[in-house]
């Protein structure tokens, strides 16, 4: 029963490539969109720790990305 | 009423709807899977072949849906000047390209069974590829050039004139003899596919939207964190 359903009536090659590309494909977005957005999150926190104390609390103060974004990274680490 | 559309409040929102996502989307994926490839039946004419259409058929109308929304903010972009529309269409465009490139690939190993062969440069297939081309010059704008106002004139360009070709695509299998079949579902008038075909393939189609709005919400969300990091460097 498991090879008819891999070889599908003698179809499976293409079958199972097509899903393989697709899922192998989507995975490989969503992997580096990830990526590039933890990657902007740390720059951002990364500027965040240049300001001095007053400049901090004003940004967090009248930004609430800035907020969630430092929530996010305690929440993480 | 503006308020709710401030960066923070839609930021805000984003993370909401990215942990809705991805809460629901395996379960979706999961029982998408299992109707594609075990409850639903072989076709008639095409056998077990015919499973190819749950990938290639969303891929290509989301492929279709995205430059046809890409097209539609960039006038609306040009004449009324939103800047969340700029930032859209530049999170939604890979999305775009993704699928219209997995529409062609699959497409291909679809062909291959079916018609005997890998390719044809027939009217949907060639203008499939028109479609990516106009998805890779799009991009291209907002690699190569720097200033906004540029990128904006000549990606609203690119969409515009892109936009002709979607038609094309639409009706290539009425207006020419072509090796693609005709298409079974239509919105208005009534489908010619079976109903246990059209259940797996909209339930397949909506985990590749999740999945699109999941890439699109995370794209976004970087853009509005990239436009706050210089925000903070301006201060």
């Amino acid at each position: 029963m498991i090879s008819n359903f891999i070889i599908m009536n003698g179809y499976g090659l293409y079958i199972w490539l097509s899903f393989s590309v697709v899922f192998i494909s989507c995975a490989f977005v969503y992997f580096k969109t990830k990526k590039t957005l933890i990657k902007y999150e740390q720059e951002f926190l990364a500027e965040l720790q240049t300001l001095t104390l007053e400049e901090k609390n004003e940004v967090l103060e009248n930004s609430k990305v800035a907020q969630q974004i430092l929530a996010t990274s305690f929440e993480t680490n | 009423m503006f308020k709710y559309f401030s960066s923070s409040n839609i930021y805000l929102l984003i993370q909401k709807l990215i942990k809705l996502i991805n809460s629901i989307f395996f379960l979706i994926l999961v029982i998408g899977l299992t109707f594609a490839l075990i409850l639903s039946p072989p076709d008639y004419l095409q056998g077990d072949a015919v499973r190819i259409m749950y990938v290639h058929v969303p891929a290509a109308w989301i492929g279709l849906a995205c430059f046809s929304v890409i097209t539609l903010l960039s006038v609306l972009n040009f004449v009324f000047k939103v800047k969340n529309f700029y930032f859209i269409n530049k999170s939604i465009a890979p999305i775009g390209l993704l699928f219209t490139c997995l529409a062609i690939i699959t497409g291909s190993l679809w062909g291959q069974p079916t018609w005997g062969t890998w390719w044809a440069w027939d009217a949907r297939l060639a203008s499939m590829v028109v479609l990516m081309f106009f998805y890779i010059f799009y991009i291209l704008t907002f690699k190569l050039l720097k200033k906004e106002e540029l990128i904006t004139k000549v990606s609203s360009i690119i969409a515009v004139v892109g936009s002709v070709n979607l038609p094309i695509i639409k009706y290539s299998v009425e207006w020419w003899a072509t090796l693609h079949q005709p298409a079974s579902i239509k919105i208005i008038g009534s489908s010619s596919i079976h109903p246990e075909m059209l259940l797996p393939l909209m339930v397949m189609l909506l985990v590749f939207l999740l999945y699109a709005a999941l890439i699109f919400l995370m794209k976004y969300k970087t853009e509005i964190i990239r436009i706050k990091k210089k925000n903070i460097k301006r201060n």
